[in-house]
């Protein structure tokens, strides 16, 4: 049965005359009661079923701007009893939703708003509406995921109503914040929405494709509530030019593509919503084969399925400070550092589910999961298991999580089944079920399965459907029990044959006290994927298991034909020539200096210590190899032919080559080519391009005296005399910092110093160097370095 | 709206090789894919927005709560010729990056300090690419259209109303801070104006929104054509 909601009411109270600039909307409510009755009453009579209270506004986050946060039961009292006050054509009492927008902020880490203020808003809201006699809730407009999550949770919590979360999408089919239509319908419907939609934003025509993707993700009904067209302005007014007759041709469209209530946001009016009743006489919804729920589980902008269909899904195991001493240390200390970075390098290493846990002793673990969950939804978008046995912990993680995480472990165990499955339908989370019970652990497959019957039955009637669970194999020690490996693999095919849902497992316990683990668990594990293993939970970086992983893909027929599998350079025929191999020709001058201009420092100790076994002496090393290298790269980077960075490896090849040297001639003389100061000027800060010249210069045999950022004219000067420098470079990247060379060069002068000047800078133009007095303006780091060059040889 | 901290996901290691000058090199592309996720773990992404009313031929900025500021010179006047409304913004990817960079340097790891570097000012374009796309979604509802980004010292607006500029973003609130020379710390932050302008109405148009339509995507990136630093090695052709 199709539902018809109503169409905008500010462009209808605009239309009276009613809104002032600079007041709150929402105390017509309280002010124009019979008004606010009256719009409510005109799109009762175009044939709308369900109204919306004027209530967007009216939550304590958005009242405060005007003062009036104190009123919020007043105001969304006042708006169901105007809407309610409508008349019917049957006389019976219209359906009421009590609207709730979003609060004009972004939830934290997105923005300043703490999730629990925006819980507790909307918690108010929804129970103001609901006391007053609102028939549902109808969350709008929103953006943020996580702000739908928090006003969600409030509704479900403070209210026994049906609630429709309604998010905005963009042009890309995306919530602004990265939400995509498949994701929020599997976030919401399993967070227990009970209708999901769209509104705003879009004209019909767009919203057809949004309503498709979240009819292909979710049973629940379908909301939808377009604006009329995107807006224009004509005779100095936004205007949203979609016509009713237009507006209601798209309203079949929709129903077909999945949605069953139908109404209008902005720019529609009452003739828009006649309209749709009208195009809508008659046009059943459309029948759909039932969804088979596969288990999804999203972060705030990606779904990832785990399905026995699917290509393997690997859950990264290593973000877990168990038995990793430095990483339960850094958690402790409150450092997140190397948890980050193990999250995006095993996304790097292929795993497409991260593993959370923060199990270390003496900490809060609540407060760490929450921080852990928080900074790595803002790093990846792929989706989280939270991986504890602490409830607290546990919620804390899922009510952070932007998405549908993942709760690993429900075990039949009487605690975890008493306050895991719980939060895991609160918070909308699939459940990784592990077959232990308080006794201890089942050893045959059978004994398992049953276990796993208690406790899938005990989930399913706290309220979770299939598409929640993902089953654990559970694997043991071979060199303990002979059979460890028979039964699990007898577990997972007796798992597959009677539920159907994707397994999973933690695989290298099966080696344990065993020679060449890798061996035995890469073996294991192809097993292990033949007989329905979906989603390991393992090492990614583990180089012997991805081999595996890739050639079972193959076998399986997941990689069809073994596509992939042949295009993997690991698996083609010919191996990379080894790098070192191209120097062999060369003498061990000409190798060092290829080197060097190919800015490989790694090899650079290597063919410094053949140069100087084939009784070269130093100064010939440095001129014939070294110096010649750097001549020859400052002329392409003149002519354009390298740039930067890789002038700068050359550098880094050329230091490596310098401290190689000194090492075996500690004697030699240091740097001969004379003294260089080098400073940024006092009140300028930036400093790379500065030092970019400095590394250059020493390391082609200047004695470089870098006197760092901010560096007063004084000290500029003390030290080009201190130092009997030949040169002082002076660099300035602002206009308004330049005019400090002004006066460096004015104090060098007034001292009698002799030292030549050279100044760069992203703010300076050789007009200007010449004007301060420089000798030389240097536009980059090469330049300097050839000016430098020059000056000593001119002496 | 407000405080919009965008998390990113990856930096974009094209515009960490045009930001680096490497725009026409065949480089380690290893070393800049580190260099983009070493960045990646350091950067603290944040940003902060406020509208204000804006009438084009005085140049006037209106902010209800402190003086309305003229915003100087023929360059930004120019840019927000027909725009009524101003968005006065700061991002930053904060202080620890900055760090990381001199400690790279300092190590002799002189290369992949400069592309760490690159990727940080390809990371705050992003974030506050991502917080346009906010802005838009925001304003285009109320119809209108967004100019690029335009920042203190683009053309002949003078740097010295830096400090303006901050203020009314409310800047400090994301921890930016300017230096006495009017730098702003941390360095790798950005502020800009970005004008909101009615789109002129095509009546031929069918549909808006649609190709033919008047809505055009807005103007997003800086025009390196406008620039006069012609010899910048991140320029695009």
């Amino acid at each position: 049965m199709i539902k018809i909601f109503d169409g905008a009411m500010g462009t209808m109270f605009q239309q009276l005359g009613l809104l002032q600039p600079g007041t709150c909307p929402e105390m017509l409510c309280l002010t124009n009661p019979d008004e606010v009755t009256g719009v409510h009453q005109r799109y009762v009579d175009a044939g709308a079923n369900i109204i919306e209270t004027f209530t967007f506004g009216a939550s304590a986050l958005k009242l405060e701007h005007y003062g009036l946060q104190d009123k919020v039961e007043e105001i969304n009292t006042a708006a169901v009893r105007a809407a309610k006050a409508v008349k019917t054509a049957d006389g019976q009492p219209i359906k009421v939703a009590g609207g709730m927008g979003p609060s004009g902020r972004f939830v934290k880490p997105l923005g300043d708003l703490d999730f629990e203020e925006a819980y507790r808003n909307y918690f108010q809201q929804a129970g103001a509406l609901e006391a007053a006699g609102a028939d549902y809730i109808l969350i709008e407009t929103f953006i943020d995921i996580q702000e739908m999550r928090a006003a969600l949770l409030a509704a479900k919590d403070a209210t026994s109503l049906p609630v429709i979360c309604q998010l905005s999408y963009s042009e890309d089919g995306r919530t602004v914040t990265g939400t995509d239509p498949q994701t929020a319908a599997i976030t919401l419907d399993a967070m227990g929405a009970d209708i999901i939609g769209i509104n705003c934003s879009l004209g019909p025509e767009q919203l057809v494709p949004i309503v498709k993707a979240i009819s292909e993700n979710t049973a629940k009904p379908i909301s939808v509530q377009p604006n009329a067209g995107m807006p224009q302005l004509i005779d100095g007014k936004t205007v949203f030019p979609m016509s009713p007759a237009d507006f209601g041709t798209w309203a079949p469209k929709l129903v077909q593509a999945g949605a069953t209530y139908v109404g209008g946001c902005c720019g529609t009016t009452p003739e828009h919503i006649a309209a749709i009743k009208s195009a809508l006489q008659g046009v059943e919804p459309p029948k759909f084969a039932p969804l088979r729920r596969r288990l999804m589980l999203t972060s705030r902008s990606k779904t990832v399925t785990v399905d026995k269909e699917l290509p393997t899904v690997l859950i990264g195991e290593r973000i877990n400070p168990t038995g990793r001493k430095k990483l339960a240390a850094e958690i402790k200390d409150g450092s997140f550092a190397s948890v980050k970075r193990e999250a995006l390098d095993q996304v790097k290493a292929g795993a497409r589910l991260l593993d959370v846990n923060m199990g270390v002793g003496g900490i809060d673990q609540a407060a760490a999961m929450k921080r852990a969950v928080t900074e790595i939804a803002q790093l990846t978008d792929a989706p989280l298991a939270i991986d504890t046995s602490d409830a607290a912990a546990l919620e804390a993680g899922l009510r952070a999580y932007p998405g549908r995480a993942l709760i690993n472990s429900v075990s039949a165990e009487v605690e975890r089944l008493e306050k895991f499955i719980p939060l895991a339908k609160k918070y909308g989370a699939a459940i990784l079920c592990l077959p232990l019970t308080d006794e201890g652990i089942p050893k045959t497959a059978p004994e398992r399965l049953a276990v796993m019957d208690k406790i899938i039955s005990t989930a399913k009637a706290a309220g979770l459907k299939d598409g929640d669970f993902l089953l654990d194999g559970l694997v043991m020690t071979v060199a303990a029990d002979a059979d460890a490996c028979n039964h699990t693999l007898e577990t997972l095919r007796l798992y597959r044959e009677k539920y159907g849902y994707p397994a999973t497992m933690g695989l290298s316990n099966i080696s344990f006290g065993l020679p060449n683990r890798p061996l035995i668990n890469s073996t294991f594990f192809t097993m292990c994927l033949a007989a329905g293993l979906d989603a390991p939970i393992m090492n990614p970086y583990d180089e012997s298991m991805q081999n595996a992983l890739m050639a079972s893909m193959a076998l399986l027929g997941k990689d069809p034909n073994g596509r992939d599998f042949s295009r993997n350079e690991k698996n083609l025929a010919v191996p990379k020539k080894a790098a070192v191999a191209k120097h062999v020709e060369l003498t061990p001058l000409e190798a060092l200096k290829a080197a060097v201009i190919e800015g490989e420092a790694d090899e650079i100790g290597t063919l410094v210590e053949n140069a100087v076994n084939a009784g070269l002496e130093p100064n010939e090393i440095t001129e014939k190899a070294l110096t010649a290298a750097m001549n020859e790269i400052g002329v392409d980077f003149g002519a354009g032919r390298v740039f930067l960075p890789q002038v700068l490896l050359s550098a880094e090849a050329m230091r490596s080559a310098f401290i190689k040297l000194k090492e075996k001639f500690p004697a030699a003389s240091e740097s001969t080519k004379g003294t260089v100061v080098l400073a940024t000027v006092k009140g300028d800060v930036h400093d790379l391009g500065k030092n970019i010249v400095g590394a250059l210069l020493e390391n082609s045999g200047f004695n470089l005296i870098d006197l760092g950022k901010d560096v007063p004219a004084e000290d500029i000067v003390a030290a080009a005399r201190d130092n009997k420098a030949a040169i002082v470079g002076l660099c300035a990247l602002m206009t308004t910092t330049m005019t400090e060379i002004d006066e460096v060069i004015r104090q060098l002068k007034e001292q009698n110093i002799t030292a030549k000047v050279m100044v760069g800078g992203a703010a300076l133009t050789p007009e200007y160097a010449e004007e301060a007095g420089a000798d030389y303006y240097a536009s980059d780091g090469v330049v300097a370095l050839n000016i430098a060059n020059e000056i000593i040889e001119s002496k | 709206m407000p405080i919009y901290n965008s998390p990113v996901f990856a930096i974009a290691s094209d515009e960490t090789k045009r930001y680096a000058g490497l725009q026409k090199a065949d480089f380690n592309q290893q070393l800049i894919d580190e260099a983009c996720l070493e960045a990646q773990l350091l950067i603290q992404p944040k940003g902060i927005w406020h509208i204000y009313d804006y009438e084009a031929d005085r140049q006037l900025l209106h902010a209800s709560d402190t003086s309305s500021l003229v915003l100087q010179g023929d360059s930004i006047g120019r840019h927000l010729r027909d725009c009524c409304k101003v968005i006065v913004m700061a991002a930053t990817v904060g202080e620890a990056i900055e760090d990381q960079v001199t400690k790279c340097f300092e190590e002799g790891r002189y290369s992949f300090s400069v592309l760490l570097d690159a990727a940080a000012t390809t990371a705050v374009e992003q974030v506050a690419d991502a917080m346009e796309k906010t802005i838009q979604n925001e304003v285009k509802r109320q119809g209108f259209a967004m100019k690029w980004r335009f920042s203190p010292g683009y053309g002949d607006w003078p740097i010295q109303q830096q400090p303006d500029i901050l203020r009314l973003a409310r800047g400090a609130d994301i921890g930016i801070s300017l230096t006495e020379s009017l730098m702003l710390m941390p360095r790798k932050s950005i502020t800009a104006v970005i004008g909101l302008y009615y789109p002129a109405v095509n009546p031929d148009c069918r549909l808006p929104g649609t190709a033919s339509g008047t809505d055009r995507p807005f103007e997003k990136k800086h025009n390196c054509r406008l620039c006069d630093k012609l010899d910048c090695p991140a320029r695009r052709e």
